[in-house]
Protein backbone atom coordinates (compact mmCIF):
# COMPACT_ATOMS: atom_id res chain seq x y z
CA UNK A 1 0.00 0.00 0.00
CA UNK A 2 2.84 2.50 -1.00
CA UNK A 3 0.71 4.42 -3.65
CA UNK A 4 -0.42 7.96 -3.72
CA UNK A 5 -4.01 8.44 -2.65
CA UNK A 6 -6.21 11.47 -1.69
CA UNK A 7 -6.79 10.76 1.79
CA UNK A 8 -9.10 13.15 2.46
CA UNK A 9 -11.74 11.61 0.11
CA UNK A 10 -10.76 8.10 -0.42
CA UNK A 11 -9.95 6.52 2.88
CA UNK A 12 -11.16 9.52 5.63
CA UNK A 13 -14.78 8.72 6.84
CA UNK A 14 -15.48 5.41 4.91
CA UNK A 15 -16.23 1.97 6.41
CA UNK A 16 -13.71 -0.45 7.43
CA UNK A 17 -14.56 -4.20 6.27
CA UNK A 18 -12.69 -6.94 8.49
CA UNK A 19 -11.02 -10.05 5.89
CA UNK A 20 -14.61 -11.56 6.38
CA UNK A 21 -16.51 -8.90 5.16
CA UNK A 22 -18.11 -7.54 8.24
CA UNK A 23 -18.47 -3.66 8.92
CA UNK A 24 -16.95 -2.96 11.59
CA UNK A 25 -16.57 0.76 12.05
CA UNK A 26 -15.04 4.07 10.11
CA UNK A 27 -11.70 5.53 9.62
CA UNK A 28 -12.37 8.53 11.99
CA UNK A 29 -9.61 9.95 11.98
CA UNK A 30 -5.46 8.87 10.44
CA UNK A 31 -1.83 9.76 12.04
CA UNK A 32 0.11 10.95 9.79
CA UNK A 33 3.92 11.38 10.16
CA UNK A 34 6.53 13.30 9.19
CA UNK A 35 7.97 16.58 10.23
CA UNK A 36 8.58 19.85 7.99
CA UNK A 37 10.32 19.59 4.99
CA UNK A 38 9.82 15.45 5.50
CA UNK A 39 7.50 13.60 2.83
CA UNK A 40 3.90 12.81 5.24
CA UNK A 41 3.49 9.39 5.24
CA UNK A 42 0.30 7.62 7.14
CA UNK A 43 0.85 5.40 9.87
CA UNK A 44 -2.25 4.63 11.24
CA UNK A 45 -6.03 4.53 10.94
CA UNK A 46 -7.70 5.79 14.45
CA UNK A 47 -11.56 4.38 14.75
CA UNK A 48 -13.77 5.06 17.71
CA UNK A 49 -15.70 7.49 19.91
CA UNK A 50 -12.64 8.93 21.02
CA UNK A 51 -11.61 10.36 18.19
CA UNK A 52 -14.30 12.16 17.43
CA UNK A 53 -14.00 15.35 19.25
CA UNK A 54 -10.95 16.04 17.44
CA UNK A 55 -13.70 16.16 14.39
CA UNK A 56 -15.97 18.37 15.20
CA UNK A 57 -15.73 20.58 18.53
CA UNK A 58 -18.80 20.52 20.92
CA UNK A 59 -21.55 18.08 19.11
CA UNK A 60 -18.29 15.28 18.73
CA UNK A 61 -17.47 16.00 22.57
CA UNK A 62 -20.98 15.51 23.18
CA UNK A 63 -21.34 12.50 20.81
CA UNK A 64 -18.05 11.05 22.44
CA UNK A 65 -19.98 11.25 25.39
CA UNK A 66 -22.45 9.23 24.63
CA UNK A 67 -20.34 6.93 22.85
CA UNK A 68 -18.10 5.82 25.71
CA UNK A 69 -15.14 7.57 24.21
CA UNK A 70 -12.93 4.55 23.30
CA UNK A 71 -10.55 4.12 20.17
CA UNK A 72 -8.63 1.93 18.19
CA UNK A 73 -5.25 2.34 16.11
CA UNK A 74 -4.98 0.28 13.00
CA UNK A 75 -1.15 -0.02 11.45
CA UNK A 76 -1.46 1.09 8.20
CA UNK A 77 0.29 -1.97 7.27
CA UNK A 78 -2.29 -4.13 8.31
CA UNK A 79 -4.60 -2.12 5.51
CA UNK A 80 -5.04 -4.84 2.53
CA UNK A 81 -7.00 -2.86 0.04
CA UNK A 82 -8.51 0.91 -0.16
CA UNK A 83 -11.56 0.70 -2.31
CA UNK A 84 -14.69 2.23 -1.99
CA UNK A 85 -14.28 0.62 1.37
CA UNK A 86 -11.34 -0.16 3.25
CA UNK A 87 -10.50 -3.55 4.09
CA UNK A 88 -8.22 -4.75 6.79
CA UNK A 89 -6.80 -8.27 6.56
CA UNK A 90 -7.45 -9.89 9.80
CA UNK A 91 -10.80 -10.17 12.34
CA UNK A 92 -12.44 -7.50 13.57
CA UNK A 93 -11.92 -8.76 17.34
CA UNK A 94 -8.26 -8.73 16.56
CA UNK A 95 -7.89 -5.19 16.37
CA UNK A 96 -10.54 -4.53 19.49
CA UNK A 97 -13.15 -3.36 16.45
CA UNK A 98 -16.62 -4.29 16.28
CA UNK A 99 -17.39 -4.60 20.04
CA UNK A 100 -19.87 -2.80 20.67
CA UNK A 101 -22.05 -5.46 18.04
CA UNK A 102 -20.26 -8.31 19.86
CA UNK A 103 -21.11 -7.83 23.44
CA UNK A 104 -24.79 -6.88 22.97
CA UNK A 105 -25.42 -10.18 20.44
CA UNK A 106 -25.64 -12.26 23.14
CA UNK A 107 -28.77 -10.39 24.54
CA UNK A 108 -30.05 -10.25 21.23
CA UNK A 109 -29.85 -14.16 20.92
CA UNK A 110 -32.24 -14.60 23.58
CA UNK A 111 -35.02 -13.44 21.17
CA UNK A 112 -36.86 -16.57 19.78
CA UNK A 113 -36.19 -16.04 15.74
CA UNK A 114 -32.63 -13.77 16.49
CA UNK A 115 -31.00 -15.52 13.50
CA UNK A 116 -33.53 -15.42 10.65
CA UNK B 1 -38.11 -15.10 -15.15
CA UNK B 2 -36.31 -11.68 -15.41
CA UNK B 3 -38.81 -9.68 -16.40
CA UNK B 4 -41.13 -11.12 -13.91
CA UNK B 5 -38.64 -10.45 -11.28
CA UNK B 6 -38.54 -6.72 -12.54
CA UNK B 7 -42.76 -6.30 -12.62
CA UNK B 8 -42.62 -7.58 -9.52
CA UNK B 9 -40.36 -4.98 -8.24
CA UNK B 10 -42.33 -1.86 -10.11
CA UNK B 11 -45.57 -3.46 -8.34
CA UNK B 12 -43.95 -3.09 -5.27
CA UNK B 13 -42.39 0.25 -5.76
CA UNK B 14 -45.88 1.62 -6.70
CA UNK B 15 -47.39 0.49 -3.79
CA UNK B 16 -44.46 2.05 -1.92
CA UNK B 17 -44.32 5.32 -3.35
CA UNK B 18 -47.88 6.55 -1.55
CA UNK B 19 -47.23 7.36 2.16
CA UNK B 20 -49.45 9.28 4.72
CA UNK B 21 -47.62 12.24 3.66
CA UNK B 22 -48.81 12.02 0.42
CA UNK B 23 -52.31 10.90 1.10
CA UNK B 24 -52.86 14.01 3.12
CA UNK B 25 -51.39 16.96 1.13
CA UNK B 26 -52.89 15.71 -2.70
CA UNK B 27 -56.26 15.19 -1.04
CA UNK B 28 -55.75 18.49 0.60
CA UNK B 29 -54.27 20.64 -1.76
CA UNK B 30 -56.99 19.22 -4.49
CA UNK B 31 -59.70 19.91 -1.51
CA UNK B 32 -58.16 23.62 -1.58
CA UNK B 33 -56.98 24.68 -5.11
CA UNK B 34 -58.52 21.93 -7.67
CA UNK B 35 -56.40 20.42 -9.81
CA UNK B 36 -54.09 23.26 -10.26
CA UNK B 37 -51.21 22.03 -8.13
CA UNK B 38 -51.05 19.04 -10.12
CA UNK B 39 -47.86 20.10 -11.95
CA UNK B 40 -46.01 20.17 -8.54
CA UNK B 41 -46.75 16.41 -8.17
CA UNK B 42 -45.25 15.52 -11.52
CA UNK B 43 -41.97 18.39 -10.63
CA UNK B 44 -41.77 16.17 -7.27
CA UNK B 45 -41.82 12.46 -8.78
CA UNK B 46 -39.49 13.53 -11.71
CA UNK B 47 -37.00 14.58 -8.59
CA UNK B 48 -37.79 11.74 -6.68
CA UNK B 49 -36.96 9.71 -9.61
CA UNK B 50 -33.62 11.07 -11.15
CA UNK B 51 -32.25 11.14 -7.30
CA UNK B 52 -33.53 6.85 -6.37
CA UNK B 53 -31.77 5.87 -9.49
CA UNK B 54 -28.74 7.94 -9.02
CA UNK B 55 -28.63 6.29 -5.25
CA UNK B 56 -29.55 2.90 -6.32
CA UNK B 57 -26.91 2.94 -9.23
CA UNK B 58 -24.07 4.07 -6.37
CA UNK B 59 -25.38 1.26 -4.49
CA UNK B 60 -25.39 -1.54 -7.20
CA UNK B 61 -21.95 -0.14 -8.29
CA UNK B 62 -20.07 0.73 -4.85
CA UNK B 63 -22.06 -0.80 -2.16
CA UNK B 64 -22.26 2.78 -0.78
CA UNK B 65 -25.47 3.86 0.80
CA UNK B 66 -26.90 7.47 1.70
CA UNK B 67 -25.01 7.89 4.96
CA UNK B 68 -21.59 6.39 3.76
CA UNK B 69 -22.02 9.08 1.23
CA UNK B 70 -23.02 11.97 3.72
CA UNK B 71 -20.13 10.49 5.75
CA UNK B 72 -17.76 10.81 3.32
CA UNK B 73 -18.32 13.99 1.40
CA UNK B 74 -19.52 16.44 3.74
CA UNK B 75 -17.10 15.03 6.69
CA UNK B 76 -17.62 13.74 10.46
CA UNK B 77 -19.10 17.28 11.66
CA UNK B 78 -21.50 18.24 9.18
CA UNK B 79 -22.62 15.01 8.18
CA UNK B 80 -23.64 14.09 11.95
CA UNK B 81 -25.67 17.51 12.01
CA UNK B 82 -27.06 16.03 8.94
CA UNK B 83 -27.66 13.08 10.64
CA UNK B 84 -29.32 14.34 13.70
CA UNK B 85 -31.32 16.71 11.85
CA UNK B 86 -32.43 13.60 9.36
CA UNK B 87 -33.24 11.31 12.57
CA UNK B 88 -35.39 14.15 14.43
CA UNK B 89 -37.60 13.98 10.95
CA UNK B 90 -37.78 10.73 10.13
CA UNK B 91 -38.83 9.96 14.05
CA UNK B 92 -41.53 11.82 13.38
CA UNK B 93 -42.56 10.50 10.18
CA UNK B 94 -42.53 6.82 11.67
CA UNK B 95 -44.90 8.17 14.41
CA UNK B 96 -47.04 9.22 11.97
CA UNK B 97 -47.44 6.59 9.81
CA UNK B 98 -47.72 4.21 13.16
CA UNK B 99 -50.81 6.86 14.26
CA UNK B 100 -51.76 6.25 10.61
CA UNK B 101 -51.81 2.21 10.84
CA UNK B 102 -53.70 2.80 14.03
CA UNK B 103 -56.70 5.28 12.24
CA UNK B 104 -56.72 2.52 9.88
CA UNK B 105 -57.09 -0.26 12.27
CA UNK B 106 -59.80 1.70 14.19
CA UNK B 107 -61.97 2.19 11.15
CA UNK B 108 -61.90 -1.22 10.14
CA UNK B 109 -62.63 -2.45 13.34
CA UNK B 110 -64.44 0.33 15.58
CA UNK B 111 -61.51 -0.43 18.34
CA UNK B 112 -60.21 2.14 20.47
CA UNK B 113 -57.54 3.90 19.26
CA UNK B 114 -54.82 3.22 22.05
CA UNK B 115 -54.98 -0.43 22.11
CA UNK B 116 -54.85 -0.16 18.32
CA UNK B 117 -51.55 1.60 18.47
CA UNK B 118 -50.32 -1.25 20.63
CA UNK B 119 -51.15 -3.81 18.16
CA UNK B 120 -49.64 -1.94 15.57
CA UNK B 121 -46.71 -1.29 16.88
CA UNK B 122 -46.19 -4.80 17.85
CA UNK B 123 -47.43 -6.49 14.61
CA UNK B 124 -44.81 -3.95 13.04
CA UNK B 125 -41.89 -5.48 15.53
CA UNK B 126 -43.34 -9.45 14.97
CA UNK B 127 -43.33 -8.26 11.08
CA UNK B 128 -39.90 -6.63 11.14
CA UNK B 129 -38.19 -9.28 13.03
CA UNK B 130 -39.44 -12.37 11.37
CA UNK B 131 -40.18 -11.85 8.06
CA UNK B 132 -37.49 -11.26 5.12
CA UNK B 133 -36.57 -8.15 3.52
CA UNK B 134 -37.60 -9.33 0.26
CA UNK B 135 -41.53 -10.68 1.36
CA UNK B 136 -41.83 -7.28 3.56
CA UNK B 137 -41.40 -5.84 0.32
CA UNK B 138 -43.69 -7.69 -1.80
CA UNK B 139 -46.51 -7.77 1.10
CA UNK B 140 -46.80 -3.51 1.89
CA UNK B 141 -45.76 -3.35 -2.06
CA UNK B 142 -48.82 -5.06 -2.98
CA UNK B 143 -51.02 -4.33 -0.62
CA UNK B 144 -50.80 -0.65 -1.37
CA UNK B 145 -51.70 -1.59 -4.45
CA UNK B 146 -55.59 -1.70 -3.17
CA UNK B 147 -54.93 2.60 -3.61
CA UNK B 148 -54.94 2.30 -7.33
CA UNK B 149 -59.40 2.24 -6.19
CA UNK B 150 -58.27 6.08 -6.03
CA UNK B 151 -57.62 6.11 -9.76
CA UNK B 152 -61.09 4.43 -10.21
CA UNK B 153 -63.01 6.20 -8.10
CA UNK B 154 -60.82 9.73 -9.95
CA UNK B 155 -62.70 8.68 -13.09
CA UNK B 156 -66.25 7.69 -11.84
CA UNK B 157 -66.31 11.30 -9.91
CA UNK B 158 -66.23 12.72 -13.65
CA UNK B 159 -64.16 15.72 -12.79
CA UNK B 160 -63.88 18.33 -15.34
CA UNK B 161 -61.00 16.93 -17.70
CA UNK B 162 -60.10 19.94 -19.17
CA UNK B 163 -59.28 21.44 -15.79
CA UNK B 164 -57.16 18.75 -14.58
CA UNK B 165 -54.95 19.12 -18.25
CA UNK B 166 -54.76 22.74 -17.08
CA UNK B 167 -53.65 21.94 -13.62
CA UNK B 168 -50.58 19.88 -15.68
CA UNK B 169 -49.57 23.56 -16.52
CA UNK B 170 -47.86 25.91 -13.53
CA UNK B 171 -50.51 28.72 -12.83
CA UNK B 172 -50.76 31.05 -10.14
CA UNK B 173 -54.60 31.66 -10.26
CA UNK B 174 -55.64 32.32 -6.71
CA UNK B 175 -56.31 34.86 -4.37
CA UNK B 176 -53.98 33.56 -1.82
CA UNK B 177 -50.37 32.87 -3.14
CA UNK B 178 -48.79 31.71 -0.02
CA UNK B 179 -50.91 29.03 0.67
CA UNK B 180 -50.43 27.99 -2.77
CA UNK B 181 -46.57 28.23 -2.39
CA UNK B 182 -46.94 26.22 1.27
CA UNK B 183 -48.85 23.44 -0.64
CA UNK B 184 -46.57 23.33 -3.37
CA UNK B 185 -43.69 22.98 -0.95
CA UNK B 186 -45.62 20.66 0.70
CA UNK B 187 -46.56 18.22 -1.94
CA UNK B 188 -42.81 18.31 -3.08
CA UNK B 189 -41.82 17.65 0.39
CA UNK B 190 -44.42 14.78 0.23
CA UNK B 191 -42.80 13.20 -3.17
CA UNK B 192 -39.42 13.89 -2.49
CA UNK B 193 -39.53 12.84 1.21
CA UNK B 194 -35.48 11.78 2.51
CA UNK B 195 -36.49 8.56 4.39
CA UNK B 196 -37.15 7.24 0.61
CA UNK B 197 -33.47 7.79 -0.87
CA UNK B 198 -32.26 6.17 2.53
CA UNK B 199 -34.56 3.39 2.11
CA UNK B 200 -34.43 3.18 -1.56
CA UNK B 201 -30.17 2.65 -1.71
CA UNK B 202 -29.68 0.90 1.82
CA UNK B 203 -32.64 -1.60 0.00
CA UNK B 204 -30.50 -2.22 -3.10
CA UNK B 205 -27.74 -3.49 -0.88
CA UNK B 206 -29.98 -5.55 1.18
CA UNK B 207 -30.83 -6.80 -2.54
CA UNK B 208 -27.69 -7.70 -2.75
CA UNK B 209 -27.46 -5.29 -6.30
CA UNK B 210 -24.77 -5.64 -8.54
CA UNK B 211 -23.74 -4.54 -12.04
CA UNK B 212 -26.33 -6.78 -13.40
CA UNK B 213 -29.42 -5.21 -11.15
CA UNK B 214 -28.97 -1.48 -13.09
CA UNK B 215 -31.66 -2.17 -15.56
CA UNK B 216 -34.00 -2.93 -12.55
CA UNK B 217 -32.88 -0.38 -10.74
CA UNK B 218 -33.65 1.91 -14.08
CA UNK B 219 -37.26 0.16 -14.09
CA UNK B 220 -37.95 0.23 -10.60
CA UNK B 221 -37.60 3.84 -9.97
CA UNK B 222 -38.60 5.48 -13.04
CA UNK B 223 -41.92 3.57 -13.55
CA UNK B 224 -42.63 2.24 -10.27
CA UNK B 225 -42.13 5.83 -8.91
CA UNK B 226 -43.94 7.23 -12.13
CA UNK B 227 -47.01 4.97 -11.18
CA UNK B 228 -47.08 5.75 -7.69
CA UNK B 229 -47.03 9.37 -9.23
CA UNK B 230 -50.10 8.52 -10.92
CA UNK B 231 -51.67 7.54 -7.46
CA UNK B 232 -50.57 10.40 -6.17
CA UNK B 233 -52.48 12.79 -9.40
CA UNK B 234 -55.54 10.37 -8.54
CA UNK B 235 -56.30 11.35 -4.90
CA UNK B 236 -55.38 15.19 -5.85
CA UNK B 237 -58.30 14.55 -8.25
CA UNK B 238 -60.69 13.18 -5.92
CA UNK B 239 -59.96 15.95 -3.60
CA UNK B 240 -60.72 18.51 -6.29
CA UNK B 241 -63.83 16.96 -7.54
CA UNK B 242 -65.20 15.45 -4.57
CA UNK B 243 -64.04 17.87 -1.37
CA UNK B 244 -63.46 20.59 -2.92
CA UNK B 245 -66.87 21.25 -4.60
CA UNK B 246 -68.50 20.05 -1.49
CA UNK B 247 -66.36 22.43 0.47
CA UNK B 248 -64.91 19.97 3.31
CA UNK B 249 -61.31 19.62 4.99
CA UNK B 250 -59.97 16.40 4.68
CA UNK B 251 -59.00 16.31 8.32
CA UNK B 252 -58.71 12.76 8.57
CA UNK B 253 -57.74 9.77 7.02
CA UNK B 254 -61.25 8.50 6.76
CA UNK B 255 -62.43 11.46 4.75
CA UNK B 256 -59.69 10.55 2.54
CA UNK B 257 -61.21 7.36 2.14
CA UNK B 258 -64.25 8.47 1.13
CA UNK B 259 -62.34 9.77 -1.56
CA UNK B 260 -62.76 6.70 -3.28
CA UNK B 261 -66.27 5.00 -0.76
CA UNK B 262 -68.58 8.28 -2.49
CA UNK B 263 -68.21 6.88 -6.03
CA UNK B 264 -67.85 3.36 -5.63
CA UNK B 265 -69.64 2.30 -2.43
CA UNK B 266 -68.74 0.05 0.00
CA UNK B 267 -66.54 -2.24 -1.32
CA UNK B 268 -64.44 1.20 -2.37
CA UNK B 269 -64.57 2.28 0.54
CA UNK B 270 -62.92 -0.87 2.12
CA UNK B 271 -60.25 -1.13 -0.48
CA UNK B 272 -59.37 2.25 -0.04
CA UNK B 273 -58.76 1.78 4.12
CA UNK B 274 -56.65 -1.54 2.67
CA UNK B 275 -54.57 0.20 0.62
CA UNK B 276 -53.94 2.81 3.17
CA UNK B 277 -53.46 0.73 6.17
CA UNK B 278 -50.70 -1.15 3.49
CA UNK B 279 -49.69 1.67 2.26
CA UNK B 280 -48.89 3.39 5.98
CA UNK B 281 -47.91 0.25 7.22
CA UNK B 282 -44.89 -0.11 4.75
CA UNK B 283 -43.89 3.22 5.00
CA UNK B 284 -43.92 2.69 8.61
CA UNK B 285 -40.97 0.13 8.15
CA UNK B 286 -39.84 2.11 5.52
CA UNK B 287 -39.13 4.82 7.97
CA UNK B 288 -38.55 2.57 10.67
CA UNK B 289 -34.96 0.95 8.53
CA UNK B 290 -34.18 4.25 7.46
CA UNK B 291 -33.55 5.82 10.98
CA UNK B 292 -31.55 2.31 11.70
CA UNK B 293 -29.59 2.44 8.23
CA UNK B 294 -28.51 6.39 9.01
CA UNK B 295 -27.45 5.43 12.17
CA UNK B 296 -25.52 2.29 11.47
CA UNK B 297 -24.00 3.69 8.00
CA UNK B 298 -22.78 6.95 10.07
CA UNK B 299 -21.42 4.84 12.49
CA UNK B 300 -19.68 2.14 10.65
CA UNK B 301 -21.82 -0.21 12.39
CA UNK B 302 -23.08 -3.74 10.77
CA UNK B 303 -26.40 -3.51 9.30
CA UNK B 304 -29.25 -4.51 7.26
CA UNK B 305 -31.72 -6.94 7.52
CA UNK B 306 -30.23 -9.68 5.66
CA UNK B 307 -27.43 -9.89 8.37
CA UNK B 308 -30.46 -11.62 10.23
CA UNK B 309 -31.48 -10.43 13.75
CA UNK B 310 -28.37 -11.16 15.54
CA UNK B 311 -26.01 -10.82 12.65
CA UNK B 312 -26.55 -6.71 13.03
CA UNK B 313 -27.08 -6.29 16.99
CA UNK B 314 -26.90 -2.38 17.16
CA UNK B 315 -29.09 -2.11 14.00
CA UNK B 316 -31.44 -3.96 15.35
CA UNK B 317 -31.46 -2.75 19.05
CA UNK B 318 -31.52 0.99 16.84
CA UNK B 319 -34.92 -0.37 15.08
CA UNK B 320 -36.10 -1.18 18.40
CA UNK B 321 -35.75 1.65 20.25
CA UNK B 322 -37.35 3.95 17.01
CA UNK B 323 -40.03 1.59 17.10
CA UNK B 324 -40.63 2.50 20.94
CA UNK B 325 -40.01 5.69 20.66
CA UNK B 326 -42.34 6.43 17.60
CA UNK B 327 -44.79 4.66 20.09
CA UNK B 328 -44.26 7.28 22.99
CA UNK B 329 -45.00 10.12 20.71
CA UNK B 330 -48.22 8.61 19.18
CA UNK B 331 -49.70 7.74 22.59
CA UNK B 332 -49.40 10.96 23.51
CA UNK B 333 -52.40 11.32 21.56
CA UNK B 334 -50.89 13.93 18.96
CA UNK B 335 -52.78 13.99 15.75
CA UNK B 336 -51.16 11.84 13.12
CA UNK B 337 -52.39 14.07 10.40
CA UNK B 338 -50.77 17.02 11.92
CA UNK B 339 -47.92 15.39 13.04
CA UNK B 340 -47.69 14.54 8.99
CA UNK B 341 -48.10 18.14 7.77
CA UNK B 342 -44.78 19.14 10.37
CA UNK B 343 -42.89 16.07 9.46
CA UNK B 344 -43.23 16.83 5.67
CA UNK B 345 -42.16 20.76 5.72
CA UNK B 346 -39.15 19.59 8.18
CA UNK B 347 -37.94 16.91 5.85
CA UNK B 348 -37.83 19.33 3.73
CA UNK B 349 -35.68 21.46 4.93
CA UNK B 350 -33.40 18.45 5.59
CA UNK B 351 -33.52 17.54 1.72
CA UNK B 352 -30.52 19.65 0.19
CA UNK B 353 -27.38 17.38 2.96
CA UNK B 354 -28.95 14.29 1.93
CA UNK B 355 -29.28 15.16 -2.13
CA UNK B 356 -25.54 16.95 -2.51
CA UNK B 357 -23.50 14.06 -1.09
CA UNK B 358 -25.32 11.74 -3.59
CA UNK B 359 -24.99 13.55 -6.66
CA UNK B 360 -21.54 13.97 -5.95
CA UNK B 361 -20.82 10.02 -4.98
CA UNK B 362 -22.39 9.44 -8.40
CA UNK B 363 -20.69 12.37 -10.47
CA UNK B 364 -17.28 10.03 -8.88
CA UNK B 365 -15.08 8.21 -11.66
CA UNK B 366 -13.26 6.76 -9.06
CA UNK B 367 -15.77 4.77 -7.30
CA UNK B 368 -18.54 4.81 -9.84
CA UNK B 369 -16.09 4.36 -13.52
CA UNK B 370 -18.39 4.59 -16.48
CA UNK B 371 -21.43 4.20 -14.41
CA UNK B 372 -20.70 7.64 -12.88
CA UNK B 373 -23.48 10.46 -14.10
CA UNK B 374 -24.33 11.00 -17.33
CA UNK B 375 -24.66 14.38 -19.23
CA UNK B 376 -29.46 13.64 -18.33
CA UNK B 377 -28.38 12.79 -14.59
CA UNK B 378 -26.36 15.60 -14.03
CA UNK B 379 -28.38 18.52 -15.86
CA UNK B 380 -31.67 17.13 -13.73
CA UNK B 381 -29.83 16.26 -10.76
CA UNK B 382 -28.12 19.86 -10.22
CA UNK B 383 -31.55 21.89 -11.02
CA UNK B 384 -33.65 19.37 -8.76
CA UNK B 385 -31.02 20.65 -6.82
CA UNK B 386 -31.63 24.07 -7.05
CA UNK B 387 -35.40 23.64 -6.82
CA UNK B 388 -34.80 21.40 -3.39
CA UNK B 389 -32.56 24.55 -1.98
CA UNK B 390 -35.28 26.99 -2.64
CA UNK B 391 -38.30 24.75 -1.53
CA UNK B 392 -35.86 24.33 1.57
CA UNK B 393 -35.54 28.08 2.20
CA UNK B 394 -39.00 28.80 2.04
CA UNK B 395 -40.45 25.61 3.79
CA UNK B 396 -40.23 27.07 7.39
CA UNK B 397 -41.68 30.80 6.54
CA UNK B 398 -44.47 29.37 4.60
CA UNK B 399 -44.94 27.16 7.45
CA UNK B 400 -45.30 30.26 9.89
CA UNK B 401 -47.22 32.40 7.61
CA UNK B 402 -49.87 30.11 6.73
CA UNK B 403 -50.27 28.91 10.06
CA UNK B 404 -49.64 25.48 8.86
CA UNK B 405 -52.46 25.74 5.91
CA UNK B 406 -55.04 26.84 7.97
CA UNK B 407 -54.94 30.43 6.55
Amino acid sequence: MSEELDLALGVLDHQLLDCEGRRCGNVDDLAIEGGPGEEAKVVAILSGPGVWPGRAGLIGRIAAWIGGGGRVRIPWEEVAEVEAHVRLRKRAADYGLGRGDDRLRPWIERIPGANR
Amino acid sequence: MKVFKIALGILAAIGGFVDIGDLVFNVAAGATFGYQLLWVVVVGVVGIIVYSEMCGRVAAVSGKAVFDAVRERVGFGAGLATLIAAQIVNLMTLAAEVGGVAICMRLLSGLPYRWLLLLAIVALAVVVWFVSFEWIERIFGYGGLCLLVFAVGAVKLHPDWGAVADGFLPSLNTEDPLLYCYFAVGLLGAAMTPYEVYFYSSGGIEDGWTLKDLGLNKANAVIGYGLGGFLSCALMITGGALFLEQGIEPEFLGTIALGAGTPLGQVGLLLALIGILFAVGGASIDTLFAGAYNLAQFLGWEWGRYRTNAGAPRFTLTWMVLLALAFGIVMTGIDPVMLTEYAVIFSVVALPLTYLPILLVANDRAYMGRYANGRLANVLGVVYFGVIMIVSLSAIPLLILTNAGQG
